[in-house]
């Protein structure tokens, strides 16, 4: 199939970007998205031009390093995948595709669709851990954990912090994916004694990378690859206003 | 040290639902419009008649509204900050709504008819108006243009009711896993059940056009009347010889 993109170009962070449209030629319906940029990308390179710069990695779905926001759309149409789970059966013939980075002043523009998330990374140092005196590790089943709480801490560390919860938001705000970390931890026994501490130093971290703040139209939660529930965030709040209150 | 992002919806939700309380408070007080100029007006007086309390609640009211002007401007300049360059093709995933995308403009608009409003009847002698402050309301409502001006208003408040008031308990954390549509429709219906409320006042008034001390409504038969009373639609607390106190 041949379809047409238009790739937001941007040479270095702080240096003013544009879009730039580029055929994409005899593509396979059944590639993916990112592989249909390597057909492109090594066109352009036997051509002697600059290609398109990109985040990637495992591309399964499960390291949250790609993310390009695709016709409006945070890794593209399609529920619960990430860009590299998209294929091109999903546009039609002649399309013209509209490529653009996260767009967040928390997440500036490395190159081209390529975005430096160690915002993310801040804030999971801030608290986004528990503290171990390591020794022989335990017996998995030693630790009793309800069955509903397992489920529920499951879900919210299925976040693989992709971002595509920021670059949905219309504020930026990071709270789906503070909201997962934090609920990953309350919800267990192992992160019971810095629960007050980790929710108000990982907002505190969040607050200072400028994020936006929350308004509740859980945006984030419809573009989530993992599906992670905005019901995490009511838990942040929650957790925040006690640890406050509390402590 | 700047409130952190959570501290500051904290104080946007508490002084909502404060608000969604007084509009409660209000509305329940402004069906005895639909009883007519003598319970209305009894009604406006036993409320003028509360001297510092009426005040210490109307400037605590004056607080709760102004605090959460604050917050949303201060909430609204951060978040447009948040994202300094835009998308060219940003697209919804379907979950906001209307009434959610535009709560800054609702918000405005609700403030500048709160100002005519507190203008209109509570800064305007009414004293000499025939059915004094229910005259006052129930001509400015047989006006088409206020009539429609303020069920207009009204519509705007139910949309920007329509996603705040759920939108409070999800920022306190008072929901939980599941419970995440069941929320989000009391919220709808709440909000616009309490527009829809205010909004059969200035309908009734350009529709009916009602004069005062035409529609006196008899009490209910059960009720004794104390002979010397002579405002028979107010109900009076009366000491009965039991000791016990009876509505009459």
């Amino acid at each position: 199939m041949n379809v047409t993109l238009r790739v937001w170009k941007q040479p270095a962070p702080n240096q003013p970007g544009r879009f730039e449209s580029y055929p994409a030629k005899d593509i396979p319906a059944e590639a993916s998205f990112l592989e249909m940029l390597d057909i492109v990308n090594n066109q352009l390179e036997s051509e002697g031009k600059e290609p398109i710069a990109f985040d990637s990695d495992c591309r399964e779905g499960i390291c949250g390093t790609c993310g390009i926001v695709i016709d409006g759309r945070p890794h593209g149409p399609g529920k619960a995948i990430t860009t590299c789970q998209l294929y091109m059966r999903a546009f039609n013939e002649g399309d013209t595709i509209t490529l653009e980075p996260w767009r967040a002043k928390a997440f500036p523009v490395l190159k081209d669709l390529v975005v430096d998330r160690a915002a993310f990374d801040r804030v999971i140092q801030a608290g986004g851990y528990i503290s171990i005196n390591t020794g022989n590790a335990c017996d998995a089943n030693a630790l009793p954990v309800a069955k509903l709480d397992s489920d529920r801490a499951m879900d919210a560390a299925a976040c693989i912090g992709c971002g595509a919860c920021v670059a949905a938001c219309k504020n930026a705000s990071a709270m789906l994916f503070v909201s997962a970390k934090v609920s990953h931890l309350a919800l267990l026994p192992q992160g019971q004694p810095e629960r007050r501490t980790r929710v108000v130093a990982m907002i505190e971290q969040m607050d200072k990378e400028g994020f936006g703040n929350c308004t509740n139209e859980s945006e984030c939660e419809a573009e989530c690859p993992k599906e992670i529930s905005v019901a995490n965030i009511a838990r942040l709040n929650r957790e925040f206003l006690l640890a406050k209150l509390l402590t | 040290m700047t409130p952190s992002s959570i501290l500051k919806k904290t104080v946007m939700a508490l002084t909502g639902l404060a608000l969604v309380g007084f509009l409660i408070a209000h509305l329940s007080g402004n069906f005895l419009l639909f009883k007519g100029d003598k319970a209305f007006n009894a009604y406006a007086e036993f409320l003028e008649h509360q001297g510092g309390l009426l005040i210490a609640a109307e400037v605590g009211l004056l607080a709760v509204f102004l605090l959460h002007i604050y917050s949303a401007i201060r909430v609204t300049l951060e978040n447009k900050a948040a994202r300094p360059v835009p998308y060219e093709t940003k697209q919804s995933g379907g979950t906001s709504t209307f009434g959610s995308r535009t709560m800054m403009i609702s918000g405005a608009i609700i403030l500048l008819f709160v100002i005519l409003h507190v203008k209109m009847f509570k800064f305007t002698d009414h004293e000499h108006v025939d059915g004094e402050l229910w005259g006052l309301v129930m001509q400015a409502f047989a006006n088409p243009v206020i009539a429609l001006a303020y069920m207009a208003a009204m519509v705007v408040l139910g949309l920007h009711l329509s996603h705040g008031f759920s939108s409070a308990f999800q920022t306190l954390g008072l929901t939980k896993p599941g419970w995440a549509k069941c929320y989000k429709k009391a919220g709808l219906v709440v909000g616009w059940l309490i527009a829809f409320g205010f909004f059969t006042m200035p309908l009734y008034g350009l529709v009916v056009k009602p004069k005062p001390g035409a529609k006196e409504h008899a009490p209910a038969k059960t009720i004794k009347h104390d002979e010397n009373d002579d405002d028979a639609s107010v109900f009076r607390p009366v000491l009965t010889e039991k000791g016990t106190v009876s509505w009459s």
